[in-house]
């Protein structure tokens, strides 16, 4: 008897829940500062020091530039890329909660991002570091990411005058272009002030793993790399040199602060600035842009002040000097004659390889990289760079 | 008492355990009302510690869980694979074979099912493509519930090892298959699978896929499988004594097989219905764990299949509610994993009591009840 009223309970506990669905249609109100609600989905959260509480940063200087309170900002946190329901269940709650723009910080929340775009015309939807707005026509659906080979060259810089022994280290976290395009740009920053440097390569195959991120860095200065870098979301590289006693350059956030003997300077992105243009564009009325990616010009992509204490000397003047360079537009970073590790002109291809898009022919060939879409598309292994597996 | 007996107590340990003949249903809840309470006294301790006031956080919990419809749907969502999958598991632990191998059994049906969705969406109609799937899945976790299963029948090797290494397996399986043969092309090199097609989602009921459905379903068959069929009974009697099964006359080894492949085939279906219904996809979190949550939703309702359905919402209730006051209360991760851990930790705890009294030395002598 007990069982069968439990099995009652049961089934109309799921049918009540059910039976009080739907809600949270009817969204014709005009966007106000008042009602704008912002959305962000956050692939970890605070403790990363890292990629997401720099993203994070981004938003509250949105939410401070813009004069918003700070419940307007709605984050979710820790919404793992990979796992799909968790993904959709983080942007569908954003526009339940009734928020008219939802940012979307990773790039594996690419295929989710389109679905709600699609399914949610009434919002507006900007995924950093993808590239499916640019493939799509929905006019609600916005890309975003910073020039930020740029900044990763410059820190390069500091990496090859500091290393001693030439071998750098790097912990990356896919084969993926975004990633190959910022290791890359970091290499030829460190061979521009150091032509005998080359690079060992990891992968970590994820974004963000503390754990994993360190082993790898552990692995890389083992090896004997005595300068590493990473692209990767959390500080734990950074740590790890930090106990080897070796050096490290970061990205996203300032890692000197947690590493202090060990972080030269870190690459950063300033996600504020975008996401203000395009929190004011929404207010406005104004169009957002299809794909935004600015670079060093704006302070988009910058650096981390230089830990003096322990760069080599000449540092700074030598990154002040090829700033300018960049921003001038003197200096382009995939330029040249860059080769691969057989000797051949390398070369940046489409996805699987089967197609040729750039040969980096001779000294006059130069690779606009972000400059259409802004997802980085330099996807050559050049020689120097040695790919560990 | 004999003063042997005083002499003997001097040599006692200051706690003594001591085995309980039986428990009255009314002091079993009582008990686990008791447990409740402590770990919300604990996990409260460790909210303030933080700095957070802990009523309206665990207030906050279950608002996430239950405040609107919208996230009870969620919470069903979450709670249909814990129970499908307990379901399976609890089969096995029944006969006291330790199949803690649920994750890698879903994720090799989902890896079946995906096969379908992907390549021959367009060669069968909606439902019979459904069907198809399904049963795909259900073959696939169990086959891969049934090879440990045949290697403990043959050779009597340990199975809890077996299944746990099986699910590296398979979790590679899904990788080798995402980062090779089945990755998206439309990703431009990320490894990624394809969305499925909408001919191979599930239809949703109530705004919830069905699977919920087939979850409630389920819960009665295996309620009544265990307790009113033959095989059912088999189980039970391999789980209290293997002798006594030979001594009845029972196939020991089949009723092992039998039993993992419906332990498998039910995870397996749970990766179907994750895929299918909820994902639309196939990655390495699709099994996310649910394999080794089922373990303690199967125990936690004491292999009862009815009070699972609780259980299962339960779980489900933290897990939401650890997301929520992550988002409200800026709680990092790590801090709400503990909480919810807590809370689980003494609930699976007072497991114990139920079972067994603490005698301290010198007190007095406790009557059994």
């Amino acid at each position: 008897m007990k069982k069968a009223i439990t099995l009652v309970l049961m089934a109309a506990l799921m049918l009540s829940l059910a039976a009080c669905s739907s809600g949270g249609d009817g969204k014709a109100e005009a966007v106000t500062k008042d009602n704008l609600k912002v959305g962000v989905v956050h692939i970890m959260d605070l403790g990363d020091q890292g990629y997401t509480y720099n993203h994070d940063q981004g938003a509250k200087k949105m939410i401070a530039e813009l004069g918003l309170r700070e419940d307007q900002y709605i984050p979710k946190f820790n919404i793992n890329d990979t796992d799909v329901a968790a993904t959709n269940a983080a942007i569908n709650e954003l526009v339940n909660e009734g928020c008219q723009i939802i940012f979307a910080t990773s790039f594996s929340y690419g295929t989710q991002v389109v679905e709600a775009a699609k399914a949610q015309p009434g919002v507006v939807f900007c995924h950093a570091t993808g590239s499916d707005a640019h493939f799509n026509d929905l006019t609600n659906l916005h890309n975003y990411f910073a020039k930020i080979h740029q900044a990763r060259y410059l820190a390069g810089i500091a990496a090859g005058l500091k290393t001693e022994n030439n071998h750098l280290g790097y912990v990356a976290a896919f084969p993926y272009a975004e990633v190959i395009s910022g290791y890359t740009a970091f290499f030829l920053g460190a061979k521009s002030v150091n032509p005998d440097v080359y690079m060992d390569v990891m992968y970590a195959d994820t974004w963000g793993d503390a754990l994993k991120e360190r082993e790898i860095a552990e692995a890389l200065l083992n090896r004997g790399c005595d300068v590493i870098s990473q692209h990767s979301d959390s500080v734990s590289p950074a740590l790890a040199a930090e106990a080897a006693g070796k050096w490290h350059v970061g990205y996203n956030n300032d890692m000197a602060p947690a590493a202090p003997n060990a972080s030269l300077i870190s690459a950063r992105i300033d996600w504020g600035i975008y996401m203000t243009y395009a929190v004011k564009a929404l207010l406005e009325g104004q169009t957002i842009s299809v794909d935004w990616g600015e670079g060093l010009e704006t302070g988009a992509a910058y650096l981390s002040p230089l830990n003096t204490a322990i760069a080599a000397p000449g540092t700074q003047e030598a990154i002040d000097a090829a700033a300018a360079r960049i921003i001038s537009g003197d200096l382009k970073i995939f330029s040249g004659a860059l080769k691969d590790a057989s000797g051949n002109p390398a070369v940046i291809t489409n996805w699987d390889g089967s197609e040729v898009l750039f040969t980096f022919e001779n000294e006059n060939s130069v690779f606009l990289e972000s400059d259409e879409i802004s997802a980085p598309a330099f996807n050559a292994i050049i020689d120097g760079i040695n790919i560990v597996s | 008492m004999s003063a042997t007996k005083v002499a003997a107590r001097a040599h006692e340990p200051f706690v003594r355990i001591i085995k309980k003949d039986t428990i009255s249903r009314g002091r079993a809840y009582m008990i686990r009302a008791l447990a409740l309470l402590a770990s919300l006294v604990a996990g409260a301790l460790l909210l303030l510690a933080l700095g957070h006031n802990p009523l309206p956080v665990y207030r906050d919990m279950v608002i996430g869980a239950f405040g609107s419809a919208f996230v009870t749907k969620e919470t069903v969502r979450i709670a249909i694979p814990l129970l499908i999958a307990g379901l399976g598991v609890a089969l096995a632990f029944k006969m006291r074979f330790w199949n803690i191998g649920a994750e890698g059994q879903i994720l090799m049906g989902a890896v079946c099912a995906t096969y379908f969705a992907l390549y021959q969406y367009q060669t069968l109609p909606q439902a019979l493509l459904l069907i198809v799937m399904a049963l795909a899945a259900m073959a696939g976790g169990a086959i891969w519930g049934l090879i440990p299963a045949l290697f403990k029948a043959r050779w009597n090797t340990n199975e809890t090892l077996f299944t746990l290494m099986f699910n590296y397996i398979a979790l590679e399986c899904v990788r080798f298959l995402q980062y090779g043969p089945w990755i998206d092309p439309k990703q431009r090199g990320f490894p990624k699978i394809a969305m499925f097609e909408p001919a191979a989602r599930l239809p949703k009921v109530f705004d919830v896929h069905i699977g919920w459905i087939v979850a409630v379903v389920l819960v009665a068959l295996v309620y009544l499988y265990l307790t009113k069929s033959k095989q059912g009974y088999e189980i039970t009697v391999v789980g209290e004594s293997i002798p006594t099964a030979r001594y009845a006359g029972m196939s020991v080894s089949r009723v092992f097989l039998r039993t993992m492949v419906i332990s498998g085939a039910l995870c397996g279906l749970t990766g179907y219905l994750v895929v299918a219904g909820a994902n639309y996809t196939l990655s390495e979190s699709t099994a996310g764990g649910v394999g080794f949550t089922a373990i303690t939703v199967a125990w936690l309702s004491n292999l009862n299949p009815i009070v699972m359905v609780i259980v299962a919402v339960f779980i489900a209730m933290l897990q939401r509610g650890s997301n929520t006051i992550q988002t409200t209360f800026k709680i990092p991760l790590a801090a709400a994993d503990v909480l919810t851990g807590l809370i689980l930790f003494f609930m699976l705890g007072c497991e114990f009591f139920l079972n067994y009294a603490l005698v301290i030395r010198d007190g007095k002598e406790k009557p059994n009840e």
